[in-house]
């Protein structure tokens, strides 16, 4: 910065202050402002979806399941891939459920193809689809289906753009022309500096006889070994750390504030990774009372991986366990 | 089905294996065939001791999974080669959770691999429930054994069991819940005669008196054994137990199992099986029902820890109902 300038000598009396009678040597006056360009900074990078946000720190926190599940992957070929999930549940009801992944042709990054189309079906008649498709270069779009038995639950459609530092997405949910509702969702994210990324989202929804909107504001910052993530707005706050403490161990400390159900909850959640014995464990302490752990551990060498979780409500005095086993 | 607890108002045998016993007493457990020299192999020409009449159906019992539920810890700590101690933690989503202490003392550490050694056992609940045993030799042939149990601060249980062990025979005299004030008590007498080298017979009667009745009842039981077989049958009007024990080979144990009760009016026909490998420390315990009750129960010893992982599942198809349950024994 300024390099180019330090090396002309300034031009006398222009833009120095130096009292009269005194002249300034060359090269110690106040360089004069001017019209060259800056050199280009360092472009900002794209800030990711505004789903993304919260979803590191998510990802630390153990899922809660119970009974026994039994999954059996199964890749067909290199764009098909179908899984069969039997789930036998102590406090609901069992199911089987059956689902079917293809992956297309068109690539677009080192690991991204697309169309990817994602449906799986239940039973009892239940199914959810999902059908994500990179349009141009910049423009993503994503449909969604998903039925309660025979009934249409949730349809809805997006479309995302990344631009060079930001990203805008719009989704359309539930349209309903003959009823005339609807909920309409715009995101928005830009990437300020390089760590720190703003944005908001706004949610209008439409039901015959009432029409309301909400908004929320997003800021992430980003550091070498942690992400904060903050979102306020008038349903609630949300605010999220993830903090990657080394290869092995990562923490998550969560805090919600729901304008609507009037509570807050803080979670702190921990992932402890042993590669060496393809072991890991994710456990979580909740304000709720919740203590929570899963253990998932890779067989070898047989395709097999076991999942145990165990969750306890200690307020409630509950005990939930299951265990899973996942092929292939 | 021809024990004292069945009688009495504590969850007897009739509910397993969805009933909550207390884990066999160290003096139920059946002497393995291939621990000690089998009956059938003796030179001097003698019958060998029968063993004791509660553990005639226990090698066939021993291969079918006990039902867990929940999440249950298990620490065993050794303090001395007389003193054993242990403390058991079970979060449960059924019952009320309880933390339980364990503590056994064999009365000399010269048994401490013999299950029938003489040992003073105490197990005490968080919600005050006690369970005791008093297993006593008073002489080369005479056993004595006491047993209390209280639910709470009530009395459930005390019953006191002598046992002559003769060359060739055993015979047993228990007296259960003698109260004087309600004037009721019941008694059992049991007897078992080895008849050959593979063949023992004996016969358990029960009287029980309260103060408007009284009765008794005769059961006729009868076990054959071969070096891979087992068969035991208790008949009498009470009901029939049958049991079929067979070991397939080192890791393959099989089980089948019939009880009948003339009280409830119903039979049951059990399948079980246990599958060892020892190379994987990990032994596999399954039963299939007529009760449409299926489960499963798998250990695994993980080394180099001295902990053993536990996972089970029980499924009972007509009720629609499963019960998970996770289990660590450290120790």
């Amino acid at each position: 910065m300024g390099g180019v300038l330090a090396a002309s000598p300034p031009p006398p009396a222009a833009g120095s202050s130096a009292s009269p009678g005194l002249t300034v040597p060359p090269g110690f006056g106040m360089p004069s402002v001017s019209t060259v360009v800056p050199p280009a900074e360092s472009p900002l990078p794209n800030p990711g979806a505004f789903d993304e946000c919260h979803r590191r720190c998510k990802e630390v926190f153990p899922l809660q399941m119970e009974g026994v599940r039994v999954v059996v992957n199964k890749g067909l070929s290199n764009h098909f891939q179908v899984n069969h999930s039997v789930l036998l549940s102590t406090t609901g009801d069992s199911s089987y459920r059956f689902g079917a992944t293809f992956v297309g042709s068109k690539q677009t990054g080192p690991a991204e193809f697309f169309p990817v189309m994602v449906g799986d079906m239940d039973n009892s008649g239940s199914l959810n689809a999902q059908i994500i498709h990179q349009v141009t270069s910049r423009v993503r779009s994503k449909l969604a289906f998903q039925t309660q038995q025979q009934k249409f639950v949730n349809w809805q459609g997006d479309a995302e753009f990344r631009g060079e530092d930001f990203t805008a997405t719009v989704t359309l949910g539930n349209p309903d022309v003959l009823a005339g509702s609807g909920i309409v969702v715009a995101h928005y994210l830009q990437s300020v500096t390089p760590a720190l990324a703003l944005g908001g989202e706004l949610v209008y929804h439409r039901r015959p006889g009432e029409e309301g909107s909400v908004t929320s504001l997003v800021g992430r910052y980003t550091g070498d070994n942690y992400v904060a993530t903050v979102t306020l707005g008038s349903a609630g706050a949300h605010a999220s750390y993830y903090h990657k403490a080394n290869d092995q161990l990562q923490v998550g400390v969560e805090f919600e504030a729901s304008a609507r159900m009037q509570d807050t909850s803080v979670s702190f959640g921990y992932q402890l990774d042993v590669p060496k014995a393809n072991l890991v464990f994710k456990g979580s302490v909740d304000s709720n009372w919740v203590v929570g752990a899963t253990l998932e551990k890779k067989l070898l060498p047989l395709p097999l991986s076991l999942l145990l979780c165990s969750f306890l409500n200690h307020q409630k005095n509950k005990v939930q366990c299951g265990f899973g086993i996942t092929v292939g | 089905m021809g024990s004292v607890l069945a009688l009495s108002s504590s969850p007897g045998h009739h509910k397993w294996p969805f009933s909550t016993e207390p884990p066999p007493s160290r003096w139920d457990v059946h002497p393995a065939h291939w621990d000690s020299p089998p009956r059938w192999e003796r030179r001097d020409g003698r019958l060998p001791n029968p063993g004791s009449f509660h553990s005639l159906h226990r090698s066939c019992k021993d291969v079918f999974p006990h039902q867990i539920e929940g999440v249950k810890m298990i620490v065993n700590k050794t303090l001395s080669s007389f003193f054993k101690v242990s403390h058991t933690l079970h979060l449960s989503a059924v019952s009320p959770s309880y933390y339980r202490f364990h503590v056994e003392h064999l009365q000399s550490d010269d048994y401490s691999k013999d299950k029938d050694a003489p040992a003073l056992i105490g197990e005490m609940d968080s919600s005050g429930s006690l369970n005791a045993h008093a297993l006593l030799h008073l002489s080369e042939r005479v056993r004595a054994r006491t047993v209390f149990q209280t639910q709470q601060s009530q009395f459930v249980t005390w019953q006191f069991e002598t046992e002559y062990r003769g060359s060739d025979f055993t015979a047993a005299v228990t007296v259960a819940n003698p109260d004087i004030l309600r004037e009721s008590v019941i008694l059992v007498a049991h007897f078992l005669q080895s008849v050959s080298s593979g063949l023992v017979l004996g016969g358990e009667l029960v009287y029980h008196r309260g103060r408007a009745e009284e009765g008794g009842i005769l059961t006729l039981a009868g076990q054959y054994s071969r070096p891979n077989w087992v068969v035991t049958l208790n008949a009498g009007k009470g009901g029939a137990h049958v049991s079929y024990y067979h070991r397939a080979n080192k890791q393959i144990q099989v089980g089948v199992e019939f009880e009948a009760s003339t009280r409830t009016q119903e039979t049951t026909t059990s399948f079980g099986y246990q599958m060892e490998l020892p190379e994987a420390n990990m032994v596999f315990r399954g039963m299939i029902n007529s009760r449409c009750i299926i489960g499963g129960v798998l250990e695994k010893r993980l080394t180099p820890l001295p902990a053993t992982l536990i996972m089970g599942a029980f499924v009972n198809h007509r009720g629609d109902k499963l019960q998970v349950g996770l289990g660590v024994n450290v120790g």
